[in-house]
């Protein structure tokens, strides 16, 4: 009886140093991922006031994530592709970015929608080639008077 | 073992199958009727078919939390037998949000895949949940097995918050919630009436194939209780016996 008792209390223990590792990792991992400086790794794009404040780190040619909205009548073509504005939508207003793009603009690509375009300084103005386009979490019909 | 008493049902059932024929037909009808967006156009029908397979495979995964829960608490084997069958059909729902996103994608951002927190920890829940579905086809004792699936399938559970919640902690090119948010859906109402609508179709086919799958785990666990002895692979061949009277000679 105390064999089996102490056999089944040994199951228990392992197990619950089992689960007590795994839910330490999984603490480390999460605080990690929250409050360490890994966060720099994770920004999936730079904001428009975060790439100019942040232009020292990012030489010319070094290719980071720029992303924005495509400011209101800032849309020029050019022989390579489009020119236009990008400025911020989460960070501070009135901070803006030239952007040549040189390429096919994606499909959904115009006025006022958001951008996430990889690229790198050239001389002030930012140079990508790659453009991915965000959308945003509002759904409006097509023919609704109101919009 | 009521499974092997009872004559065996079709696992489907009889009536459910009807009703998610009947209510997939209205979801689709819905969705093809349903004005096209303003910025997306026609594209954003593919939401209503995406965001339920999405919902689908979270509510599927809280059903393996709550029956491991459940088994640990009464270690009752269909608790166990619910958690295995919900967390298959999570798995299916997962790999098809990823699919249809990818397809959505494609038109919308311009890429099929792209490495944001939104799409990398939904691939991570998948794997996990595959990892779940290993780790029960890796453990043969019954009792074992319960036990450590369900111990993952408590702990797992933690990627479902943060998948959901990865587009608000992290920037990613995925948009934020548009329905389950505070403040209210960003969604217009005859767009948001069709996408719940999807839901519940979602659902009812998420109820259609766990009770399959649970149905045929409880019959294969009847079998292997009726089956008093497994037959081990290699059981059917003899050990060779080379002359042995000869070799009893000379042994001794």
């Amino acid at each position: 009886m105390t064999a089996a008792r102490t056999a089944a209390r040994g199951v228990v223990g392992r197990y619950k140093l089992l689960a007590l590792v795994a839910l330490g990792a999984a603490a480390v991992l999460v605080g990690m991922l929250m409050f360490g400086n890994l966060n720099r790794n994770l920004v999936y794009y730079l904001t428009p006031d975060e790439a100019l404040a942040q232009q020292a780190d990012y030489p010319d040619g070094r290719r980071f994530q720029l992303g924005g909205l495509v400011v209101d009548g800032s849309v020029a073509t050019t022989p390579q592709g489009v020119s236009f504005t990008v400025t911020s939508d989460i960070g501070p207003a009135g901070v803006e970015v030239p952007v040549t793009f040189e390429g096919a603009p994606a499909q959904l690509f115009g006025s006022d929608i958001g951008v996430v375009l990889e690229g790198s300084w050239r001389a002030g103005t930012f140079t990508s080639d790659t453009m991915k386009v965000k959308h945003d979490e509002n759904y409006q019909p097509a023919e609704d008077p109101a919009s | 073992m009521t499974p092997l008493t009872t004559a065996p049902g079709p696992v489907f059932g009889r009536r459910l199958p009807l009703v998610v024929g009947v209510a997939a037909a209205a979801g689709v009808t819905a969705a093809v009727l349903s004005p096209p967006d303003v910025v997306q156009g026609d594209l954003v029908r593919l939401l209503y078919v995406h965001v339920p397979a999405a919902w689908t495979a979270f509510l599927s995964y809280g059903i393996t939390f709550a029956a491991s829960l459940g088994w640990l608490w009464r270690r009752r084997p269909g608790m166990d037998r619910l958690a295995a069958a919900s967390a298959e059909v999570g798995v299916f729902f997962t790999a098809l949000a990823i699919a249809l996103g990818s397809i959505w994608g494609r038109p919308t951002w311009g890429v099929w895949w792209t490495w944001d927190a939104r799409l990398v920890t939904t691939a991570l829940m998948l794997f996990i949940y595959l990892g779940y579905l290993a780790l029960r086809r890796a453990t043969p004792d019954p009792l074992d097995r319960a036990k450590r699936s369900a111990v993952f399938g408590v702990v797992a559970f933690a990627q479902v918050p943060l998948v959901h919640f990865s587009v608000v902690w992290w920037r990613t090119l995925h948009q934020p919630p548009s329905v389950i948010r505070p403040g209210g859906p960003t969604m217009d109402p005859s767009m948001l009436l069709v996408l719940l609508g999807n839901a519940v179709v979602f659902t009812l086919l998420y109820v259609l194939m766990v009770r399959a799958r649970a149905r045929m785990a409880a019959t294969e666990d009847a079998l292997d209780a009726a089956q008093d002895t497994h037959p081990l692979a290699g059981a059917a061949v003899s050990a060779p016996q080379l002359a042995t009277a000869r070799s009893e000679k000379t042994d001794v």
